[in-house]
């Protein structure tokens, strides 16, 4: 159901999720439109108010949904229209890199682009590098994977419904 | 017989004209529309934005941030205006924007003009206009594009910028458009009409602001430097255009005779500005060359050679010193002391050559492979004819004239004036201008204000009146209807919209899918709005084009429909597929199909979105008894509402106390005994001596101060005060601290004003003065103080007249006599006075051997050693400091500081009368030194922000904001630490207690909240969320909204 396409195939076509924020962001790629700047059509958009929006879940969510790449697309550093988001966000997404690391995703699935609203090649160059970076990378392994059965039942403990501490059973 | 009055009762208007849409045009007419006028904005061009529409990046901080220009935040990209009332779908409702438009004719007086308005046809229907570019394709007519500076081309029927105010083209009608009418043809919404003829306009006024800008000076006209002639000499805006992410190569600054990026770039400065046609200061282009000499140093590799020819380094606002500092230190651009008197160009390699001195005297001559001249400001090229036909005067220089303790009032009363057009002026100061100009005019119609009310209670602005009730939807599962928009072919030629209709009608909760030709034309959006109703839909997804510029307008159209606007979703198939993807069709449509699945996934989870409304206090406290604070208070006061006026001394007046005299001639003490008789007898002030704030509480609408008292008979009193708006002017001054003040006979440039005019006979005995500026104790950051080097002038200057024989040295850094200040640095040299430059490396040092001689040693570079120079009287300018109080001031209001210890503004370029904390503003010193006529500026200019909430019932307050869930926070402080504008507090309130009955948690004032979502993302406890943008929204795990596509691959 994911995708008619045999991902494992050398023809094989990367489906990215990128995230912009309102500003910069958006403007960019309004102004690829404006242009006709072309790009591979390989990426979906997922619009936020600002980049500082970004959770690191959220960009695991991508990935664990069977993103091949997500990419982050902010306003130039100093620019932010909240002053520092796009920095807060960068910093979570390096973080982010980190974990994709660490289980083997591979942190380069995952980048984030800093540009003005008037740089219709930049937004295009980065699902350029996007697109071929990850057709390089081959499809997300989660995808190939057989799928598990439903994660953890949600055992929900009505205390204490925060992140990361459960308490010990 | 009873005597009847034969004309009819005629209401006055309550409007107000504005001239020219550059940024202070559009500030002075937001400010107006805020607070209730009807604004009609004239631009002459087809376009707003004006210059700053051309700069890509603004000193000290290389930012755009004109979205940042008020405080709304969610619309997006504004550029090229200030605002998102100048979108086009979101149009301020008492803003009509006339562009091709000139002024014919003036009639009427202060409070009820009549103007005749000529508007030139633009053959263009911007109502129809979907920007689709199908008429610039087939128009044969290729020409300069002027928004590049002529540097690339555009066709006759054109648009600006890829983003313009208007967002539609428009047809240059030259005598080269040979009404081939091809464009008609081409144009698939009927919306050029060339028989169009030209309008002419009647609109009744109260008053008119003119802000007109300025014109950059000809370079041509100086032959020696070769512009025009030398292919790689370009001017500063040519060069600006070339460094912008918007100009023709996205940034990276290339040399015309060959297109490569130069390895050394000159920047000449006073390019007619400070020259025996020009006198004054442009006051900007320092700057401005050494942002574009940065920007070089940044793109083009620290290797770049970039050298800037200069008189003075002027640089006298807020960070600017700073910013030189690192120009110099951080990026190595060398600074030259030298007004270069000519180039040569090397005709192989287009190469130009500067000679030029050292200080010392020795010439060199260097290559370099391009000159930028930074040409200086002129006035705009329509002032002589406008002033003619308004009847108002100009200055020596041709700017407009305007009284010192008046800046903003024209010599006609109901004219005012913002800006460059009064003197060259930065967009700071513009800003600062347009709005104090905007509260001249709401003081003018103070019995008129709101007489237009609007509403910021949706996503949008818009009339109160026009819209049915809302509909209630809670509790109603999904009916979703989703509309196509094919924008005549644009869309529909590209993507199969049959196929994205045919599959979305399978998805869960969609109950309509439709295609529509034009959504944005109103027969389009009629026709949504009636299947909405038609259908009992609940949720909309629109999938047409950018959200940018259209969110509004669906928002709108959703709303007329009764549902609430935030159950819409708008997919961008126009920028993100059609016009991106054409070699891709294929997957272009796969791709339109996710889009579209994706927002339909989100509109079933979103809820409807409402705006607090919360009264305004109609009182303001203003802060600080100065020329700033009274003329604050005496404003806003005049404009009808009451004030609490703060003054911690005895006496009402401030640093105006003591000044005597100001250089251009005009008695201070006659302004301050008028504003303190204003203040003292108006009605609305109550002044409060001898009074400091203690607490201050609350939001913007209603904050609660209290205000304690020293009684004369010792004891003190604590008074509580209600208010809507608070003004800071608490202003700075003089620092009096420096060791070589020790010295008798060494003394501050303050107290020899006062010298001068309460001992003449003693300073008319004087033989040797010297003056020192840029005095500043140790522990000072290193600023501009920015008054100094004018009042020195003053000084001297009556030190001369008194006794010429006075030998009077200045020892400067650099001269700061900016605008047309220049002309006393001009008159101290001809009668006379010597000017020494000194650097920090050899500062120079007073001393006293014996008697009652002073000596000063100071270091000549020109000689290479130490001289000696008597002295009866030294004189030091010292450095300006904020007045006591200031930190302890801004900790109860919790607001910032600068790192000169100044408050700190809510935008350094272009909110510098406003803190981010909604409701309060600044005004005066306490922002940073500032002469008199500008303190006044700055104190209007926060008055008029203060009336546009003063002026309303009530106020819209929040939205998309960040809510914390007080049974998950863990009062860990993250949010507090993360926020960028500080607003969460972890505060105890009743029933808010945090995890584990912490007793507190975080509390997010959502008439503060900008809606970023910052705090969310880092929430460690996940007890954060923002409205509109929850998780479920954002991750849509029951559609799988993220990942993988879902759509099936089309072929």
């Amino acid at each position: 159901m994911s995708s008619e396409h045999n991902p494992s195939t050398p023809s094989f076509e990367p489906e990215l999720t990128a995230f912009y924020c309102i500003y910069c962001g958006y403007m960019a790629g309004d102004t690829a439109g404006a242009l006709q700047v072309d790009y591979p059509p390989n990426v979906k958009f997922v619009r936020m108010p600002c980049t500082g929006k970004t959770d690191i879940r959220y960009l695991l969510e991508a990935f664990e949904q069977g993103a091949d790449g997500v990419y982050v697309v902010a306003c130039p550093i100093g620019n932010c229209h909240h002053v520092r988001g796009n920095e807060r966000g960068y910093a979570r997404l390096k973080r982010a890199k980190k974990l994709l690391d660490e289980i083997g995703l591979g942190g380069e699935r995952l980048e984030m682009f800093f540009m003005s609203g008037s740089q219709a090649q930049a937004y295009a160059n980065a699902a350029r590098t996007m697109t071929e970076r990850i057709r390089k990378l081959g499809p997300n392994p989660l995808r190939l994977m057989p799928k598990p059965a439903p994660p953890h039942p949600e055992e929900e403990d009505e205390e204490i419904t925060f992140r990361g501490r459960r308490p010990k059973r | 017989m009873p005597i009847s009055d034969q004309t009819p009762l005629r209401l006055k208007p309550a409007a107000a004209l504005v001239v020219g849409g550059g940024i202070g045009g559009m500030r002075a007419a937001l400010d107006l529309a805020d607070a209730g006028l009807k604004v009609y904005l004239v631009e002459q061009t087809p376009c707003l934005g004006g210059r700053v529409a051309q700069l890509g990046f603004m000193f000290p901080q290389h930012d755009c941030v004109l979205c940042r220009g008020t405080p709304d935040h969610g619309y997006g990209c504004v550029r090229p205006s200030i605002s998102p009332a100048y979108l086009q779908h979101n149009q301020h409702p008492n803003i009509e924007i006339l562009t091709n438009t000139r002024i014919l004719e003036v009639a009427g007086e202060a409070g009820d003009f009549t103007v005749a308005l000529r508007q030139e046809p633009r053959y263009v229907n911007i109502e129809r206009c979907t920007s689709c570019g199908r008429c610039a394709e087939v128009c044969p007519v290729e020409l300069p594009n002027e928004y590049q500076l002529g540097m690339t081309r555009r066709k006759a029927i054109y648009k600006l910028a890829a983003r313009a105010a208007p967002d539609a083209y428009c047809i240059d009608r030259g005598p080269y458009c040979d009404d081939c009418r091809r464009c008609v043809e081409a144009c698939p919404t009927q919306a050029i009409d060339l028989e169009e003829p030209p309008r002419l306009l009647s609109v009744e006024v109260g008053a008119i602001i003119l802000a007109l800008g300025f014109r950059t000076y000809n370079a041509a006209e100086l032959g020696e430097y070769g512009y025009g002639r030398y292919q790689n000499v370009v001017t500063a805006m040519q060069y600006e255009r070339l460094a912008s992410r918007s100009g023709p190569t996205e940034g990276i600054v290339i040399r015309p005779s060959d297109n490569r990026p130069p390895r050394s770039i000159a920047w000449l400065q006073c390019i007619g500005s400070r020259e025996k046609e020009n006198p004054f200061c442009s006051s900007i282009c320092c700057m401005y060359a050494t942002k574009e000499a940065i920007l070089a140093k940044q793109r083009l590799g620290g290797d770049v050679k970039c050298n800037v020819f200069l008189m003075d380094e002027r640089a006298f606002n807020k960070e600017y010193s700073a910013y030189f500092a690192k120009a110099r230190q951080q990026h190595h651009i060398q600074y030259h002391r030298c007004r270069v008197s000519g180039i040569a160009e090397d005709p192989r390699t287009h190469n130009l050559i500067v000679r030029y001195a050292d200080p010392d005297g020795t010439l060199h001559q260097e290559e370099f492979e391009m000159v930028v001249l930074a040409t200086g400001l002129q006035p705009p090229e329509s002032a002589a004819e406008l002033a003619k036909m308004l009847g108002i005067e100009l200055n020596a220089y041709g700017f407009c004239e305007t009284d010192k303790f008046a800046p903003l009032q024209t010599t006609r009363p109901g004219i005012f004036v913002c800006g460059a057009f009064s003197s060259p002026k930065e967009i700071v100061e513009t800003i600062i201008d347009a709005s104090g100009a905007a509260a001249e005019v709401m003081r003018l119609l103070n019995d008129r204000l709101m007489t237009y009310p609007y509403t910021r209670q949706w996503p949008f602005l818009a009339n109160d009146q026009e819209f049915p009730p809302e509909r209630e939807v809670n509790g109603e599962t999904p009916r979703i209807g989703v509309f196509a928009c094919s924008c005549g072919d644009v869309i529909g030629n590209s993507l199969d919209l049959m196929r994205l209709l045919h599959e979305a009608g399978r998805w869960p909760n969609v109950v309509l899918t439709d295609q529509v030709d034009f959504a944005c034309l109103p027969e389009g959006r009629e026709l949504i709005r009636r299947r909405i109703e038609q259908e009992g839909l609940n949720r909309v997804v629109i999938a047409a084009c950018s959200n940018r510029t259209h969110d509004s307008l669906f928002q709108r159209t959703v709303r007329l429909a009764g549902l609430n606007p935030y159950l819409l979703e708008l997919v961008n198939l126009r920028e993100q597929c059609t016009r991106v993807h054409r070699n891709a069709l294929p997957q272009a449509n796969r791709k339109a199909i996710e889009m579209v699945r994706i927002a339909a996934g989100r509109v079933a989870l979103a809820k409807p979105v409402y705006k607090e409304k919360a009264p305004c206090t109609p009182v303001a406290l203003v802060i600080g008894g100065g020329v700033a604070g009274m003329t604050a208070a005496v404003t806003i006061a005049d404009a009808g509402y009451e004030v609490h006026l703060v003054e911690r001394e005895e006496r009402l007046g401030g640093n105006l106390l003591d000044i005597y005299y100001v250089a251009e001639g005009y008695n201070p003490q006659r302004l301050l005994r008028d504003l303190v008789n204003r203040v003292r007898s108006h009605q609305r002030i109550t002044t409060h001596l001898r009074t400091e704030v203690i607490r201050h509480t609350g939001h913007v609408g209603r904050f609660q101060s209290d205000l304690r008292t020293r009684l004369l008979n010792g004891t003190e009193t604590v008074t509580t005060v209600e208010h809507g708006v608070t003004i800071v002017a608490t202003g700075a001054h003089e620092i009096r601290d420096h060791p070589m003040l020790h010295l008798p006979g060494v003394i501050t440039q303050r107290m020899l004003e006062e010298m001068i005019i309460h001992q003449p006979e003693r300073v008319a005995a004087l033989r040797d003065v010297v003056v020192i500026q840029c005095v500043r104790p140790n522990n000072l950051p290193d600023y501009c103080s920015r008054v100094c080097c004018t009042n020195a002038m003053k000084n001297v200057i009556r030190l001369k007249l008194f006794n010429p024989n006075c030998r009077v040295t200045v020892l400067y850094k650099n001269i700061v006599t900016y605008g047309f200040r220049e002309q006393f640095y001009n008159e101290a040299r001809r009668l006379g006075v010597i000017f020494m430059r000194y650097t920090d490396d050899h500062p120079p040092r007073v001393f006293r051997v014996t008697g009652d001689v002073l000596y000063v040693d100071a270091y000549d570079p020109s000689l290479g050693r130490w001289i000696t120079l008597p002295a009866d009287l030294a004189t030091l300018s010292m450095a300006v400091v904020p007045s006591e109080g200031t930190a302890e001031l801004a900790r109860l209001l919790r607001v910032p500081l600068s790192s000169e210890g100044f408050f700190e503004e809510a935008q350094m370029k272009l909110r510098p009368m406003d803190f981010m904390r909604e409701g309060i503003f600044l005004a005066g010193m306490a922002h940073y030194p500032k002469f008199i006529e500008e303190s006044i500026s700055h104190a209007q200019a926060a008055a008029a922000r203060a009336l546009t909430l003063l002026s309303q019932k009530q106020l819209d307050l929040g939205g998309i904001v960040a809510q914390v869930d007080p049974n998950k926070c863990v009062g860990c402080l993250t949010c507090t630490r993360t926020c960028p504008f500080s607003i969460p507090q972890v505060i105890q309130v009743e029933g808010r207690s945090g995890v584990g009955g912490l007793g507190s948690a975080a509390w997010i004032d959502p008439a503060q909240c900008q809606g970023c979502g910052t705090c969310t993302g880092e929430c460690p406890a996940n007890a954060i969320q923002l409205i509109h943008y929850t998780d479920e929204q954002m991750m849509l795990r029951s559609i799988g909204g993220l990942g993988a596509w879902k759509a099936p691959a089309l072929v």
